[in-house]
């Protein structure tokens, strides 16, 4: 896969970042260094095994239906970069 | 050319539990802002979501009444994008596996079954709310609703029109009820659907490109939403260009569908396995015991009462749209052997209290023995039909502590079979009205009716309409 600058320049959108043109050049590069290494990875047979998507067996990690643990809206709000008191406040955004 | 609608849904119902779906706030409705959250449903980071056990179980109630498969093993998988309302930057859904597959739900459509199928069922967890218009340039966010526990259930393309979307919503809806899953209550968001449109030409084996039109929280509003863009794409197609497939808002003040995402990116949602939440591995006889304590579905209860208890199929689909008058007739039927009469009741007079008063079935002060008492009145002929619904039933209601009887003996309801007392109304009602006498031994017998009239007049209800009868035909001979 070939990293371009169209490619850098949706993935700055979708993460919502802004970088620098020396920044996308370090990142071109990067990427191109990981993509190439899955290349390789993808050359191998897996055939037989299992994808390894868990790292431990763990199975259902569930909890019963009880309210618990909640913490008030002074707490809630105190990092937020912005906020009323009531509601976090961010710009407007309608369209996605 | 003829064209076809064809709409496949995605109905996202949210689940009456008491916490949310991966961490244990409360998600009770109209709560002030912020106050129903926690480190977890605020995306902090170092926090851990675990699955809330009732969720998986309504999930797999709802599989069992649309026999649909259940994935014994389920996993949870990330859906990213940005948004101001989904602090964690993804959605925790199910995509891969998700935990039921297939199954399908009869509708009747303008009297006729139809089988919508289902592709399939995923659990997965809400967003919070936005407010945009209070100050601008602002948007205010409330995080009570981020992670309420939805099951999202996705159709076939298996409908034709905006009836037979309402059919299923509405059937969608009673079925929830039933199970005891939702409230279904579409405006407060309880039930939302996004809908998949595109048309094709009648008869054609293909399919449209299709626009999803999102968040319609109302049957009025997904009916005009329908009707509009089929005709926007038929209008498209017809001046030769192409239906592009996207997103769109229905705002319905204006009655518009206008795209709701401008950046085709945003589509990018790139989904992978969430690696906080393992596996889940469900057992047969786990199944098997939620399928033992299964409520009985709608259908199953609307036969009960036309073969067990012998109702009209009218009376019977008027008790069983909502679960509470079924289970309150099923009970009531326990207290009393005239079952036609108990339906009767409900319908014309505890099914409109319930309705003018605001409140549920379960809150009448009546106990299904006193309404039985009620029935028994009638049926053996103490109390009027007429009376016993104009006044006994809200002078019990004026007072429940007393019994029916006695309410109707204070009261002067009790129908009189005093056989003189009979004779005196009946000689009334004869005396005052010597023509229709004459006229009814000429041969006009269907006065019989009118001197009937008059003795329950003069009698005020409390004549036995059967004595009566014979008296009259007796003394006019």
């Amino acid at each position: 896969m070939k990293i371009d600058d169209q490619l850098i320049s949706r993935l700055e959108n979708l993460a919502r970042l802004q970088l620098s043109a020396t920044e996308k050049e370090g990142l071109k590069t990067d990427l191109t260094n990981i993509l190439g290494m899955v290349e390789k990875l993808q050359k191998l047979d897996v055939e037989d095994v299992e994808p390894l998507v868990y790292l431990n067996e763990a199975v259902n990690r569930q909890r019963e239906d009880v309210i618990n643990n909640q913490v008030d809206r002074e707490a809630a709000l105190r990092n937020a970069p912005d906020q009323d008191g009531t509601f976090f406040r961010v710009p407007k955004v309608i369209d996605l | 050319m003829t064209y076809e609608t064809v709409i496949g849904l995605e109905i996202h119902v949210q689940l009456s539990t008491q916490s949310k779906a991966f961490c244990s706030d409360s998600i009770q409705f109209g709560s002030a802002p912020n106050t129903q959250v926690s480190a977890i449903s605020l995306g902090h980071p170092g926090t851990l979501p675990r699955l809330n056990k009732q969720q998986l179980d309504y999930a797999i109630r709802l599989a069992l009444a649309l026999g649909s498969k259940i994935n014994l093993r389920n996993t949870f998988d990330r859906k990213n994008y940005f948004y101001a309302d989904l602090p964690k930057g993804y959605q925790i859904t199910q995509d891969a596996q998700p935990v039921c597959v297939g199954g399908e739900i009869e509708v009747i459509v303008e009297g006729k079954p139809k089988k919508i199928r289902i592709h399939h069922i995923h659990m997965e967890e809400d967003a919070g709310k936005s407010m945009h218009d209070s100050d601008d340039p602002y948007s205010y966010i409330d995080l009570n609703r981020a992670g309420t526990p939805l099951l999202e259930i996705v159709t076939e393309p298996d409908l034709r029109s905006a009836a037979e979307v309402d059919a299923l919503m509405t059937t969608m809806r009673q079925l929830v009820r039933y199970l005891n899953i939702s409230d279904g209550n579409m405006q407060e968001g309880s039930m939302r659907c996004d809908c998949n449109v595109s048309i094709r030409p009648l008869g054609a084996d293909y399919y449209g490109n299709r626009c999803e039109v999102k968040n319609l929280n109302s049957m009025r509003y997904a009916r005009k939403a329908i009707q509009y863009e089929v005709q926007r794409q038929i209008k498209i197609v017809e001046a030769g260009g192409t239906v592009a497939q996207q997103t769109l808002n229905f705002d319905p003040s204006t009655g518009v569908t206008t795209p709701l995402r401008s950046k085709e990116d945003a589509h990018d949602y790139r989904y992978f396995p969430e690696p906080d939440l393992p596996p889940v591995v469900l057992t047969e006889a786990q199944v098997a015991a939620i399928k033992k304590e299964m409520p009985d579905l709608p259908k199953e209860v609307r036969q009960q009462l036309v073969t067990e208890y012998q109702l009209s199929e009218y009376n019977a689909d008027l008790l069983t749209v909502e679960p509470e008058p079924a289970r309150f007739f099923l009970a009531l039927a326990k207290a009393t052997t005239s079952y036609d009469a108990a339906a009767n009741l409900m319908i014309n007079k505890i099914l409109p209290w319930s309705k003018e008063e605001g409140k549920p079935l379960t809150a009448l002060p009546l106990s299904y023995a006193q309404l039985a008492e009620f029935i028994a009145l009638i049926e053996e002929g103490k109390v009027s039909n007429s009376i016993a619904y104009q006044e006994l039933f809200s002078a019990m209601l004026n007072a429940p502590e007393q019994s029916a009887a006695n309410l109707a003996q204070v009261n002067n309801w009790l129908q009189s079979d005093d056989e003189d007392e009979m004779s005196n109304w009946v000689e009334t009602a004869i005396t005052d009205f010597p023509d229709k006498v004459k006229a009814y031994q000429s041969g006009k017998k269907g006065l019989i009716g009118f001197f009937m009239g008059e003795v329950m007049k003069v009698s005020k209800g409390k004549a036995d309409p059967k004595k009566v009868n014979q008296l009259l035909r007796e003394r006019l001979g």
